[in-house]
């Protein structure tokens, strides 16, 4: 799976590259407009993740681009500006995501992958974990081949740790992802642990291995 | 912001003493009148006088005339050479021992009218004359009755004309004001109805009247001149803002991907855990400083209304997970639809603002009761939190509390705010412990 950043600041682009690539995906960078430009009128790509406040240029007239090459990529826009005009003309112009900075690099690792599975599979594809699979297009989740019922939220957590295998998810990632950023007007995320603690139970009645790893007090590793 | 600006206008118009204000049309008639009134009066007494003078002239002619007739007759008359002696009011005629004059006398005198018991003014001729060798007096009247038609006359011509006066003033004065000052009151319209991100659209057009359009260029470049001003300023903040988010998204980054690393202690997972928090927690207090700037900009348009049950539907089942965990009764008295005319990112803002504090401050089992009516919307919560004080209610960065780490004073700030931009009423009491909030149009 090939994913373009386009990001103009380097510290961000190589936290981006780094989780990433950690993640399976091949990372390719473009610094500038020029350069994004150059990259996607040469290359394909699976999923592009293009920042709007460009040096020489607007993260949109990217999306443009794509749309007028008719790339299958799927585009992240991330902005540092939270305006609702932004968004709207983004997702207008064929963007599929749009993300605020900042952001947890789990949840953009997270939507990177939702967007390849609905991109590339049209939704038709399953995601595996070892003994657990998920089929996404009918939300069901099988262990050894077994059907468990999940809740919406557990369904979701678990499809956010899957993503984000064998890394580090702090709570308030955890608590973002299923809540949206107005979770944080009401005080704790401690709740996330009941959803924690139920998906685990399921997981472990239907034999599957206990893959939630608590990691001190700071979040959960799963894998 | 207009409504505002108009108020404390009106005050301090009003602040300096009661002053009447009035159209500036009415006020140019009304001293238009006050400066005819004398006018016509002097008007209808030289009039007077003068028609006055002429019908007395004019008598006196048709006497002297008469006395010329008069005369001819009795000198004719003579012949028979009798003593004459006649007495009516018009026409008198005694012997006299008066020596005789060569010219007449003419006078006004009051006559006694029986009928009327009155006395009527007459113009009067005397003379003696000389017939038959003897003298007499000749007295000649003629009724000057006339004169009162023509005051009664002149007053009625005069007040015709002053009435007829009024009317063609407010007339006209109508007529220019729908034509000639239209140009003012559309440029006064377009300022009363200015609001600061719609400034640019602003164009006051040229008129045919040289002072309207000075008036009109001097209001074209004030209003350009702020919206250069607020433009920037709103720029700043954005920029501020933004650029401040880059930042603390490589910070962030940076972190959460330090936190992977195996080799770390749990004192330093902790210590990068905590930074990590506390950047959320900076970046959401830029973002709710950005957001009340941009609420104080009024730059979220109403362009609907949304219904307020079905937003606080949504965040109840958001927040149901929070309220399960402190096992909150909540207690719901809703209409069927409350439209509130509030763009929908904000009237989002309001209910999660306010819900979020009942359930943030409540304690466990504490109540929630929320009641919505189609132009109120109230919160009351339970809490151990004490009264809090007026002065400090709304105020940015005042923390009602500690021990809550996830607050960072800007919720009821933001709330308020909003009701003073989009006015509506904001309003919290405080009873046996129970917290209330209630806004509403």
């Amino acid at each position: 799976m090939k994913v373009l950043i386009i990001e103009d600041e380097p510290a961000l682009r190589a936290s981006i590259q780094e989780y990433l690539e950690h993640q399976g995906y091949v990372c390719e960078l473009a610094a500038d407009f020029p350069q994004a430009i150059d990259k996607v009128n040469e290359f394909d790509y699976d999923c592009i993740v293009a920042d709007i406040g460009l040096p020489k240029g607007s993260g949109l007239d990217i999306v443009k681009e794509l749309k007028f090459l008719e790339a299958k990529a799927g585009i992240i826009i991330i902005s540092a500006k939270d305006s609702l005009e932004d968004k709207l003309k983004g997702l207008e112009l064929g963007a599929d995501d749009y993300l605020t900075k900042p952001f947890h690099l789990s949840e953009l690792n997270a939507r990177v992958n939702a967007i390849l599975r609905r991109k590339n599979f049209e939704g038709n594809t399953t995601v595996s974990f070892y003994e657990i699979t998920i089929k996404p297009a009918s939300k069901t989740v099988l262990v050894h081949n077994k059907s468990i019922t999940l809740t919406g939220k557990e369904y979701q957590l678990l499809l956010y740790f899957i993503a984000n295998q064998h890394r580090v998810v702090t709570k308030s990632a955890l608590a973002g992802h299923l809540w949206g950023d107005e979770y944080d007007q009401a005080g704790s995320y401690d709740f996330i642990y009941t959803h924690i603690k139920n998906l685990r139970k399921k997981m472990l009645e239907a034999g599957g291995e206990d893959y939630i790893k608590t990691v001190y007090g700071t979040g959960y590793r799963f894998g | 912001m207009e409504k505002i600006i108009s108020k404390q206008y009106t005050e301090r118009v009003t602040g300096s003493g009661k002053i009447n204000t009035m159209k500036l049309l009415t006020k140019t008639t009304v001293y238009f009148l006050l400066i005819m009134l004398p006018v016509f009066t002097a008007g209808a007494f030289y009039l007077y006088t003068k028609f006055n003078k002429e019908i007395k002239h004019e008598t006196d002619e048709e006497l002297v005339n008469d006395k010329l007739q008069w005369m001819r007759y009795l000198d004719s008359a003579s012949v028979n050479n009798p003593v004459f002696s006649i007495n009516t009011p018009e026409f008198n005629l005694q012997p006299t021992e008066k020596a005789a004059q060569s010219k007449h006398k003419l006078k006004g005198v009051s006559i006694y009218q029986e009928p009327e018991n009155t006395y009527a003014p007459f113009r009067q001729l005397t003379q003696v004359i000389t017939l038959n060798n003897k003298n007499y007096e000749l007295v000649l009247r003629k009724s000057l009755i006339e004169k009162d038609d023509l005051i009664r006359n002149i007053v009625h011509v005069m007040l015709a004309a002053f009435g007829g006066l009024l009317a063609f003033v407010l007339l006209s004065n109508w007529l220019i004001s729908k034509r000639i000052w239209k140009p003012f009151y559309r440029s006064l319209d377009q300022i009363q109805k200015l609001q600061l991100n719609k400034l640019e659209a602003l164009v006051f057009e040229r008129t045919a009247t040289h002072e309207f359009n000075q008036l009109n260029a001097a209001l074209g470049s004030m209003t350009s001149r702020i919206h250069q001003d607020y433009t920037s300023m709103k720029e700043l903040t954005e920029d501020a803002a933004h650029e401040m988010q880059t930042p603390l998204a490589i910070a962030q980054s940076k972190l959460e991907l330090l936190l992977q690393d195996d080799t770390l202690s749990e004192s330093q997972q902790q210590s990068i855990l905590t930074s990590y928090d506390e950047l959320q927690r900076l970046s959401r207090l830029n973002h709710n400083l950005l957001l009340l700037a941009k609420i104080e900009n009024q730059q979220f348009p109403v362009t609907e209304a949304p219904d307020l049950c079905k937003v606080v539907e949504k965040y109840l089942s958001l927040f149901e997970e929070l309220i399960k965990e402190k096992e909150l009764d909540i207690h719901t008295d809703m209409a069927d639809t409350a439209p509130w005319p509030l763009h929908p990112a904000l009237t989002d803002i309001l209910v999660s603002n306010l819900l979020g504090n009942a359930i943030k401050y409540n304690y466990p089992q504490g109540k929630i009761r929320i009641k919505i009516t189609t132009d109120t919307f109230s919160v009351t919560n339970t809490s151990q939190l004490p009264e809090i004080p007026a002065n400090e209610l709304f105020q940015r960065f005042k923390k009602h509390s500690s021990g809550y780490t996830n607050s960072n004073g800007l919720g009821l700030a933001i709330v308020k705010k909003m009701a003073d931009s989009y006015h509506f009423h904001l309003s919290y009491q405080y009873q046996n412990g129970e917290h209330t909030f209630t806004t509403g149009a």
